[in-house]
């Protein structure tokens, strides 16, 4: 269990920087097909900005629901991306050969675009969440809580 | 359809392995039904590929469309299909028998449980079928990470054991990764194929033997050769009952998969043959392994320990068949690779059953199973004379054609280890089977009490395995021989 902090100006500050911390995530993120970043680097913005919050805030995760259910969802990115590729596959084409997408009205470029966002989305999903169950997992073993499954 | 299944039977157990936290999440009693069925679905996928490999030929799937040199090739030839073949078998076998005994062993964690197995396996089909030498790497790592966790899914002991692993296996890995890095600053490419039209003119650079070096060196340390094999007995020993009978058989055997396609896809038969003395030096470290290993086991009093020993010596017998150098010698270490893995999986099923049937570890106590599992007991004589080597399971037959390409090749010091070897393996069996039928007791009958059904339906189709592999082991070296040879290798 991680406590809020109990400065009222790393508080107050963070409730600004935090937003600016995942926009820039984002950024990094869709512009990634064009210059440096990525799905990786966005996500590990965006993860960061999330464990930001965490330590300022604090978190207990027996009253949260979420919290469990998050440990439990770091298969979503990869099932985005693994599922677009094999959308690829149903198509037709090779994996993750986005050309064979099939998305009707849109031409091969635009597919390609959107099938690489939607991979790279995935991968940010998953590392993003992957950083932020790391530092729950530690905070909730701390109390010898181990995060065992739902049934526990 | 067909030039997709190796994409499909990676993507399987991985979708299965991602879905598996969330199914769990809603109810653990769906992650096993979930898991056998991927696995079963892979097993049949793997089985219709070899087939069309066998009759069309090699499959080359190149990732989002990128032509090779430049794109991720994956490679199913007569090779890979064939092991892709049997880790998923055995992986469906083994998980089927670790059905009863999981819940005990791991704590409740079911959900990771099956996680990591799937990861693990779709991991090895991906190190099996990557024609490039860093995604070899990848899924090298991704299976090591997997292989940690699973030995220290109980806790305890084990975890100490997981962190001896976890440390050496990374060392392995960078050791690789590092290899590979040298290969790469001199060839300017990772794809296997490309990397052998390079080399050539190459090897007067004392970088590519780095390289070479670095990479032997970190599947060394994955595959456990002696004198690298200090993390296996312990691992093996400590790692939960339901968890050994699939990491003994697969990932050393994997690893030294990687070892051969590196050998003789990357470098080329004709380079490691006549320019460079590695496949010497591996045979050497072979057959040292394969002695020193089977030493190691006849002083061990821990059932499991000893079987991870024995283990450690038949890697060494397989590295000598294949590092001879001729296509005998291949075919019967490609054969004995198989073998061996379906022998180290009824192995552990064994030592996984007595412990739960009667809480036996150490092979004085198995004295307490004479008359009393009567399915057990036939599984081990039969895995016990396949791996001593008499006909006709398929442990003679292997080392049958690994002499054989000895005795082609000249190499009299590989025949005087595999017999050193085999010797001592009868050795330890002796004791193993002493125990079993002649030692008194004074123990008084339990009521026979067999394992579960799922337990001895693994069991028994495994032992049947061994002797069946032994029964058709001409037309499968006929078929190693006709389509999983490389280039170049002499007749």
């Amino acid at each position: 269990m991680i406590y809020a902090h109990d400065s009222l100006i790393v508080q107050t500050l963070s409730r600004f920087i935090i937003p600016l911390i995942q926009l820039f995530g984002f950024y990094v993120l869709f512009f990634g097909q064009y210059g440096p970043g990525g799905g990786f680097v966005g996500g590990v913005i965006i993860g960061t900005s999330l464990i930001f919050g965490v330590l300022v805030f604090g978190l207990d995760p027996s009253r949260s629901a979420m919290v469990n259910r998050v440990l439990h969802g770091d298969g979503l990115g990869l099932l985005i991306f693994a599922g677009v590729g094999g959308l690829c596959l149903i198509g037709g084409g090779e994996f993750l050969n986005y050309a064979d997408l099939q998305i009707p009205g849109m031409e091969l470029a635009t597919r390609r675009y959107f099938g690489i966002l939607l991979t790279q989305i995935g991968v940010a999903t998953d590392v993003a969440v992957t950083a932020i169950s790391i530092v729950m997992s530690l905070s909730l073993t701390e109390k010898n809580e181990e995060p065992n499954g739902p049934n526990h | 359809m067909t030039e997709q299944l190796p994409a499909i039977i990676f993507l399987v157990p991985f979708f299965a392995a991602v879905m598996m936290p969330m199914i769990g999440m809603k109810n653990q009693d769906w992650c096993r039904p979930v898991a056998l069925t991927a696995l079963a679905v892979m097993s049949v996928t793997s089985i219709s590929m070899y087939a069309g490999i066998v009759s069309h030929g090699p499959i080359s799937y190149a990732f989002s469309g990128w032509a090779p040199p430049i794109g991720i090739e994956w490679i199913a030839d007569g090779l890979s299909g064939l092991l892709i073949m049997m880790v998923s078998l055995l992986a469906f076998v083994t998980v089927t028998f670790a059905g009863p005994a999981t819940p005990a062993g791991i704590g409740g964690r079911i959900p990771y449980y099956y996680t990591l197995i799937l990861l693990l396996i779709s991991a090895l089909s991906g190190i099996v079928m990557a024609g490039d030498l860093f995604n070899v790497f990848v899924f090298l790592e991704v299976a090591s990470l997997a292989s940690y966790a699973l030995v220290g899914l109980s806790g305890g002991r084990a975890l100490i054991s997981a962190f001896r692993y976890l440390i050496l296996g990374t060392l392995g890995a960078a050791l690789y990764l590092l290899g590979v890095g040298y290969f790469y600053a001199v060839t300017g490419t990772l794809n296997m194929a490309d990397v052998a039209t390079h080399l050539p003119e190459l090897l007067k650079s004392k970088a590519v033997m780095a390289g070479l070096i670095f990479m032997v060196l970190g599947l060394a340390i994955k595959m456990a050769l002696v004198p690298l094999h200090g993390w296996l007995p312990d691992a093996y020993t400590d790692a939960p009952d339901s968890i050994t009978p699939i990491l003994a058989p697969l990932v050393t055997k994997v690893a030294v998969f990687a070892l051969i396609r590196i050998l003789f896809w990357a470098l080329g038969a004709k380079t490691v043959i006549q320019d460079v003395p590695i496949l010497l030096i591996v045979s050497w470290l072979g057959a040292i392994a394969a002695i020193v290993g089977a030493f190691l086991a006849l002083s061990q009093t821990e059932i499991k320990r000893l079987f991870a020993y024995g283990g450690i010596s038949h890697v060494g017998l397989i590295l000598i068949g294949i590092c001879l150098g001729n296509q005998t010698g291949f075919a019967g270490g490609v054969f004995y690779l198989i073998n061996d893995a379906v022998m180290q999986a009824v192995l552990f099923f064994i030592a996984a059953s007595v412990f739960y049937r009667h809480g036996i570890r150490t092979v004085t106590d198995l004295v307490h199973i004479r008359g009393q599992m009567p399915w057990t007991t036939a599984a081990l004589v039969i895995v016990g004379l396949s791996m001593i080597g008499i006909p006709p399971t398929g442990g003679f037959f292997g080392k049958w054609y690994i002499i054989l390409g000895a005795l082609d090749a000249g190499n009299y010091v590989a025949v005087a280890a595999v017999l050193a070897a085999t010797l001592l393996t009868l050795a330890y069996f002796v004791k193993i089977f002493e125990y079993v039928f002649f030692e008194s007791t004074s123990v008084a009958k339990h009521p026979a009490s067999e394992i579960p059904g799922p337990m001895k339906f693994s069991m028994g189709a495994l032992s049947a395995a061994i002797i069946i592999l032994g029964l058709v082991s001409d037309q499968v070296v006929t078929l190693i021989l006709e389509h999983a040879l490389p280039r170049g290798l002499i007749t």
